[in-house]
């Protein structure tokens, strides 16, 4: 089945999509303006993909999270850096790898 | 007791992802669409560049022959981290991805082997619990 | 554990009952460690797929920002941005589904995401061939993304199957068979016990049926 693509982000960020043909961009600008767009996009049965940047992840929070853990399997949620590169310090599938697996496999991995 | 039942459903549980009736490779490559569906309904897709790197390896005459998803048999009564694939045309493709012969019904491969064959043929395999 | 086996009558058929219990709960227990053993192998492949295709995307998209920063230099900020409000904006992914092992998992695939200049839809002549550059590097940079969307989709739902899995062979494992077992032994004493009990009796009783004869 066919899906829209659409992405969260600064103004760069959204106009790069933009020209790529993503069906909609929204620029964040408050907290609460981006949940709620967000918890639109969720909920919508036409979005498969929803990109967001790092930094607005993170700013959005704990609620960023539970809407991640509760959501259904679509629309696909990825974050991405923004124009500067950031991407936060805890890599949350290293952390899953490790809450996972073991932290013995993941130091294997690194070695190997 | 309460595990009881959740090691029952746990066990019916098992084979749920396999379908009710599979495919041959010639169907699926004349298929825009190249999918089965499971037990519970829902569709398991077949990647295109699989389909194509089977039918590179597996001779024309077989397609109608080789099933998918071919599946990976794990038994524990063969032991852990050993698997069994079946089917003269299943283990001669298998065999051809790992580059050993495969000859016969049945094919007996160990935990390294299974991983490079998962690695290669993702969705046109899936693995198989055996009950017993 | 003296409790459980305190609420279980020592008899032969509870002993029967307990044995076919324990060889459930052990075949259960196996089954369910291949389980265990299978989602580690495709964790693994999955995490591999990630570490290149997570490169290769970030790289893509630093560099179609790099392309979009020229293209505000030559042409302007704002009227970079206008142009980018009248692209075309009918990208489409197709999902669908795959199964490893009792959980679903959603395939991404974009068709080909690359247009041409006039595709594109922004006005030709007003706009740089900077403008084209952004686009054809956001285009792909897209297309990588959506790869590893797919992937780390999937590596969150196998790990998720993976911890659910493990709880339950170790539940297996270190309490419900153990326990399984030790009623088992439970019983098979008293029974054994019982039995004992029963003999020296019945020698007792043939005692005194032979000394009052």
């Amino acid at each position: 089945m066919s899906y829209k693509v659409v992405v969260i982000g600064d103004v760069d960020t959204a106009t790069g999509f933009a020209l790529a043909g993503v069906s909609y961009t929204y620029v964040h600008v408050d907290k609460d303006g981006t949940l709620a767009k967000l918890t639109e996009f969720i909920a919508s049965e036409e979005i498969g993909l929803v990109l967001v940047t790092h930094p607005i992840a993170e700013e959005l929070g704990a609620e960023f999270r539970r809407m991640m853990r509760t959501k259904k399997l679509l629309p696909v949620v990825l974050r991405i850096p923004d124009k500067t590169g950031y991407i936060p310090k805890v890599d949350e599938l290293y952390e899953l790898i490790k809450r996972t697996v073991g932290a013995e496999i993941v130091v294997r991995a690194e070695e190997g | 007791m309460n595990v009881d039942r959740v090691l029952k459903f746990e066990l019916s549980r098992l084979n749920v992802h396999l379908p009710e009736r599979r495919i041959s490779l010639k169907e699926a490559l004349e298929s825009a669409k190249p999918q089965v569906a499971a037990r519970d309904g829902s569709i398991h897709t077949f990647k295109q560049e699989e389909l194509d790197l089977l039918a590179k390896i597996v001779p024309e005459v077989d397609w109608g022959r080789l099933q998918l998803p071919i599946l990976i048999a794990l038994d524990p009564k063969l032991g852990r981290g050993a698997a069994r694939i079946t089917g003269e045309t299943e283990v001669r493709a298998i065999g051809q991805i790992l580059g050993k012969k495969g000859k016969g019904e049945e094919l007996l491969i160990y935990r390294p082997e299974v991983a490079i064959v998962r690695g290669k043929l993702p969705t046109t395999t899936q693995y198989f619990f055996v009950p017993g | 554990m003296a409790a459980v086996a305190a609420a279980v009558a020592p008899t032969r058929m509870e002993l029967l009952r307990l044995k076919q219990r324990v060889s459930l709960a052990q075949r259960g227990h196996d089954l369910l460690r291949e389980k265990m053993d299978a989602l580690v192998i495709e964790f693994f492949e999955v995490l591999r797929s990630i570490g290149k295709a997570r490169a290769g995307a970030l790289k893509q998209l630093s560099l179609a920002h790099q392309a979009m920063s020229v293209c505000s230099a030559v042409m302007g900020t704002i009227e970079t941005r206008q142009a980018s409000r009248e692209a075309k904006r009918e990208l489409e992914v197709e999902i669908s589904t795959r199964h490893v092992m009792g959980i679903v998992v959603p395939t991404l695939e974009v068709e080909r995401v690359e247009r041409d200049a006039l595709a594109r839809g922004y006005s030709l002549h007003t706009t740089s061939s900077t403008l084209d550059e952004a686009s054809k590097e956001f285009e792909k940079a897209l297309g990588l993304l959506v790869k590893l969307a797919e992937l780390e989709e999937s590596a969150r739902a196998i790990a998720r199957e993976l911890e659910r899995t493990k709880r339950r062979v170790n539940a297996l494992e270190y309490i419900l068979i153990p326990r399984l077992k030790a009623a088992l032994k439970f019983i098979e004493m008293r029974l054994d016990e019982m039995e004992r009990e029963n003999f020296s009796r019945l020698k007792r009783i043939k005692a005194m049926l032979e000394a009052g004869a």
